[in-house]
C-alpha cells in the first residue's frame, strides 16, 4: 500500500500551483467580478497557448506521445485536476483545447477524424476549443432520453434539436453533438457528430448567467437542418451497431466522473486555507469551535480524496470502477459544499459581503453535485450494483 | 505512487485472519457474549495461525509487523465479533505504546509480565480516567473497560508512558458491548509503577497506533452491520419488491456503504503514515473521529433497515450498533481525536498541500 505523490506528478503540481497563483485565480475572479466568461480575445489565453496548454494529447499521424497529461496514470491526473481546481476551476473550464469530446475522438474516431479534428490542436496557432453537446433542455441526467435527431440523407445526416450548458460551444471550431437516430431504441439508437462552427443551421447561440463559475461559457444553441457529410459520424457507421452508440457519451461520463470529484476536492482545499488563513489573521485558532469546524472540514476534504483516488486507482489497474466512481463524485461534491459553507459561517458577515474568496467557492462549487450526473443518479448507479435496484 | 494493493504478504494474513473470524468467532457470536469470554477451542486455534505476536518485536519472539498488518487483521476479527478480537490479543495498544515511548527493552516487561496466559494487558489514555500520580505510585479509576483479566496496565499520559502490574483492581460490570472481552471497572489504589518512560514524539505515535487499533475494530463492526443490512434488504419484500429496490433504503444503504469505504481509507493512510514514520498524528486522530463520526449513524441504521427485526437479538445488527457505539467510547473517544487533530491542523497554513514530504 501506498499513499504518496511519485515525483513526476509532484513535479506537475508544483508547476501548476505556481501559474494556479500567478494566472488562474486572479481571472477567475476578474470573470466572477465581471459576471462573464473569459472573453476569446483575452491575453490570458495567449499566455495559456505560450506555456504548450491547449494542446491535443493526439500524437499526431504516425507520432509518438510525448509528456503530456496523457503519459501520467489517472491517479496523478487526478491530483493534478485536484490542485488546478484548487486555483480555479471555472478557469480550467475555459482553457482552449480539444476539451471534454478528446477522450472519445481518442478512443472512437477514425483515424481521418483525429487527424481533421485533432490535427488543428497538435501546435495550434491561435486559442482553439471544441466541446461536447450531450445535454438538452429536456435531458439532463437521463442522457437516454435525448431527442436531438438525425436523419440520414443520402451521403449526409441532418440534425435537429435543440442542446444547453454546454461549455465553450459558442466558440469551438467544432461540437460533438449526440443525437438520436431513433428515439424508440433509447440508448441503442444514439451517434456523435462532428459539427463545424459556421455550419448552416447551427445557431441561436445563447451563453447562459450563472451563479458561479463564471469564467467559462455555459452555451445554449439550436440545430436547424443541419447537413453534415457522412464522414462526421464519429467512428464510422460500423461502430455503431448494437449499444455502442450511447456507450460512447457514457464513456465520456464514466471518465468524467473522478475528475470532478477531484476538482471539488481542490475547491474544498482552497475553502479551508481560506478558513485557516481567516482565523489565523483573527485570532480565532484559540476558540474550541473553530478549531473543530477546520478538524471537520480538513478530515472530510482527505477521505474525498482518497475515495477520489480509488477510483482512479482502479482505473489505472483497468478494474472496474463504476460504483467507486460514482461514489466519488457523490461524496466529494457533497463535501466540497458542506466546506465552502462551513467556511462562510466561519469568516460571518465578511462572506456575505460578497467578494471574499470562500463566497465565490460556495457558489462555484455547486456544480461539482449537478455535472456529469447528479449526486442522485451516482447513488442510482451505486445502487444498481450494490443492492440490483432496478433501471 | 498510490497503490491501494497490500502485497501478497499482507493479504496472506488477512486471509488468514478471516478464515479464523468465519470458522470460530461469527459462529459463536452470541455464545461469547453471554459467557464474557471466548472459549478454549476459539483460543487454541488463534494460538495456532500465530496472529498473537502480530506487532510483537522480533527480538522477544514476534512478527514485528506494523501498522497496517494490525489494521487489517483488526477489521476482519471485528467484522466477526469484535469483543472476541479484543479478547485475543493479549496486548492491545499497550505494547505498541510501550515500544513507541520506551523502546523494545520497555516492551520486554510488558510481554513477559503476563502470566497466566489468560491475563491480558489492559491500555488507558489518561483522558480516559481519573488519575493521581504521587511519586511513583498511581492512583486510578475507570469506569469501563472491555477486559476481565488484567495482568498489566499502560497508561499513556501526556509524554509518559507507565506499567503498571500490581494493584489492579477489577470489578464486573454489566458492558454495554464487546462482553465477549469481558467488562470491568478498573482500580487502581496506589500501586506502584513499574516503569515509566518519556518521549514526546514516541507518545504521539504511540496515541496514533491506539486510535489506529480501535478504529479498525470499529471498521470491522461496521462492515458487518452493512453487509448485513444490505443482505438483508435482497431477501426481505415488501410492497411487491425486496426492501432495498425502494429508493429510499437504497440510498440509505448507499450512503452506509460510502461512508465506511472512505472512512477505511483514511484509517489506511493514517497506518501507513505510522509506518513511514511520516508525521501521523492529526491523520491518526483524524481517521478516528471519522471511524466514530459514521459509526453514529451507521450503526442505528443497520438496524433501522431491519425494522422490528433489527431491534430484536435474532439477528447481530443490534450488537453491531452497541458495540460501535461502545467502541468509539474507548481510547479518548471523539473529542480528544479531533482537539488534536485540531490543535495540529490549525497549526499550519495550508494544511493539506499535496505532495508535502511526498505524501498526500
Amino acid at each position: 500500500m501506498e499513499f504518496a505523490v511519485d515525483r513526476a506528478v509532484q513535479r506537475r503540481i508544483e508547476e501548476v500551483r505556481e501559474i494556479g497563483e500567478k494566472e488562474f485565480r486572479p481571472a477567475g475572479l476578474e470573470a466572477d467580478r465581471r459576471g462573464a466568461p473569459i472573453p476569446v480575445g483575452h491575453p490570458f489565453f495567449d499566455r495559456c497557448l505560450e506555456r504548450g496548454d491547449g494542446r491535443t494529447r493526439w500524437p499526431g499521424p504516425g507520432g509518438r506521445k510525448g509528456e503530456s497529461a496523457s503519459s501520467l496514470s489517472v491517479v496523478g491526473r487526478l491530483l493534478l485536476a485536484e490542485e488546478l481546481a484548487y486555483w480555479d476551476r471555472g478557469v480550467i473550464n475555459a482553457m482552449p483545447g480539444p476539451g471534454l469530446p478528446e477522450d472519445n475522438v481518442l478512443s472512437m474516431g477514425t483515424e481521418e477524424q483525429k487527424e481533421r479534428f485533432l490535427g488543428p490542436f497538435l501546435k495550434p496557432d491561435r486559442p482553439r476549443w471544441a466541446c461536447f453537446a450531450m445535454t438538452e433542455p429536456g435531458a439532463g441526467s437521463d442522457a437516454a432520453a435525448i431527442r436531438t435527431q438525425a436523419r440520414r440523407d443520402g451521403d449526409s445526416w441532418v440534425l435537429n434539436g435543440a442542446k444547453c450548458f454546454i461549455g465553450a460551444a459558442s466558440r469551438a471550431d467544432w461540437i460533438l453533438v449526440q443525437a438520436t437516430v431513433d428515439p424508440e431504441k433509447g440508448r441503442s439508437g444514439q451517434r456523435s457528430f462532428f459539427v463545424e462552427q459556421g455550419t448552416p443551421g447551427l445557431g441561436g447561440f445563447k451563453i447562459e448567467k450563472k451563479m458561479g463559475l463564471k469564467a467559462y461559457e455555459s452555451t445554449s444553441f439550436t440545430l436547424e437542418n443541419v447537413r453534415v457529410a457522412a464522414d462526421c459520424l464519429l467512428g464510422g457507421e460500423e461502430r455503431y451497431e448494437s449499444k455502442a452508440g450511447f456507450k460512447t457519451a457514457m464513456k465520456t461520463f464514466n471518465a468524467g466522473r473522478p475528475a470532478i470529484a477531484a476538482n471539488a476536492v481542490g475547491m474544498a482545499r482552497a475553502a479551508l486555507d481560506e478558513s485557516i488563513r481567516f482565523a489565523r489573521d483573527h485570532d480565532l485558532v484559540r476558540r474550541d469551535r473553530v478549531r473543530d469546524r477546520i478538524e471537520a472540514i480538513a478530515r472530510k476534504i482527505r477521505k474525498a480524496r482518497f475515495v477520489c483516488l480509488r477510483a482512479g486507482w482502479l482505473a489505472d489497474q483497468r478494474e472496474a470502477n463504476i460504483a467507486e466512481a460514482s461514489m466519488s463524485k457523490a461524496l466529494a461534491a457533497q463535501i466540497a459544499q458542506e466546506a465552502t459553507s462551513l467556511g462562510l459561517e466561519l469568516v460571518g458577515t465578511v462572506g456575505g459581503a460578497g467578494s471574499h474568496l470562500i463566497e465565490k467557492l460556495y457558489r462555484d462549487v455547486k456544480a461539482m453535485d449537478i455535472v456529469e450526473g447528479t449526486g442522485q443518479i451516482q447513488r442510482m448507479i451505486i445502487a444498481r450494483k450494490l443492492v440490483g435496484l432496478p433501471r | 505512487m498510490f497503490d491501494l494493493d497490500p502485497g501478497d504478504d499482507l493479504k496472506l494474513i488477512v486471509e488468514t485472519a478471516r478464515r479464523l473470524a468465519a470458522s470460530e468467532l461469527a459462529p459463536k457470536l452470541r455464545d461469547s457474549e453471554a459467557a464474557r469470554a471466548i472459549d478454549a477451542s476459539t483460543a487454541a486455534a488463534w494460538d495456532e495461525i500465530g496472529l498473537a505476536g502480530l506487532e510483537v518485536p522480533e527480538r522477544l519472539g514476534g512478527a514485528e509487523l506494523g501498522c497496517l498488518a494490525r489494521v487489517l487483521v483488526n477489521e476482519e476479527l471485528a467484522a466477526a465479533d469484535a469483543g472476541a478480537a479484543l479478547a485475543l490479543d493479549p496486548y492491545g495498544p499497550a505494547l505498541t505504546t510501550l515500544v513507541e515511548v520506551g523502546g523494545v527493552d520497555a516492551a520486554e516487561q510488558l510481554v513477559f509480565s503476563l502470566e497466566p496466559e489468560a491475563q491480558r494487558a489492559c491500555f488507558v489514555l489518561a483522558e480516559d480516567a481519573s488519575l493521581e500520580l504521587d511519586g511513583d505510585r498511581l492512583s486510578l479509576e475507570l469506569a469501563w473497560a472491555p477486559v476481565s483479566h488484567v495482568g498489566a496496565l499502560v497508561v499513556l499520559r501526556g509524554d509518559h508512558a507507565l506499567l503498571i502490574r500490581e494493584g489492579i483492581e477489577l470489578t464486573d460490570v454489566r458492558g454495554s458491548g464487546l462482553r465477549a472481552a469481558g467488562a470491568a471497572q478498573l482500580r487502581v489504589a496506589r500501586a506502584p509503577v513499574a516503569g515509566v518512560w518519556s518521549d514526546a514524539e514516541g507518545a504521539q505515535r504511540a496515541r496514533a497506533r491506539a486510535r489506529l487499533y480501535y478504529a479498525s475494530l470499529l471498521l470491522g463492526v461496521m462492515r458487518a452491520s452493512c453487509d448485513f443490512a444490505i443482505d438483508y434488504s435482497q431477501q426481505r419484500e415488501a410492497f411487491g419488491r425486496p426492501i432495498g429496490h425502494h429508493q429510499a433504503l437504497a440510498f440509505l444503504l448507499t450512503d452506509m456503504r460510502m461512508a465506511l469505504d472512505a472512512a477505511r481509507l483514511v484509517v489506511h493512510e493514517a497506518a501507513w503514515r505510522v509506518e513511514r514514520h511520516l508525521p501521523c498524528a492529526a491523520e491518526a486522530a483524524g481517521a478516528w473521529a471519522e471511524c466514530i463520526e459514521v459509526s453514529r449513524s451507521l450503526g442505528p441504521n443497520g438496524v433501522q433497515v431491519l425494522g422490528g427485526h433489527g431491534f430484536m437479538a435474532d439477528y447481530p445488527v443490534e450488537k453491531h450498533m452497541r458495540e460501535a457505539r461502545a467502541l468509539g467510547l474507548l481510547c479518548g473517544g471523539f473529542d480528544s481525536a479531533i482537539e488534536e487533530a485540531g490543535q495540529l491542523l490549525t497549526a499550519s497554513t495550508s494544511p493539506l498541500a499535496l505532495g508535502m514530504e511526498g505524501a498526500l
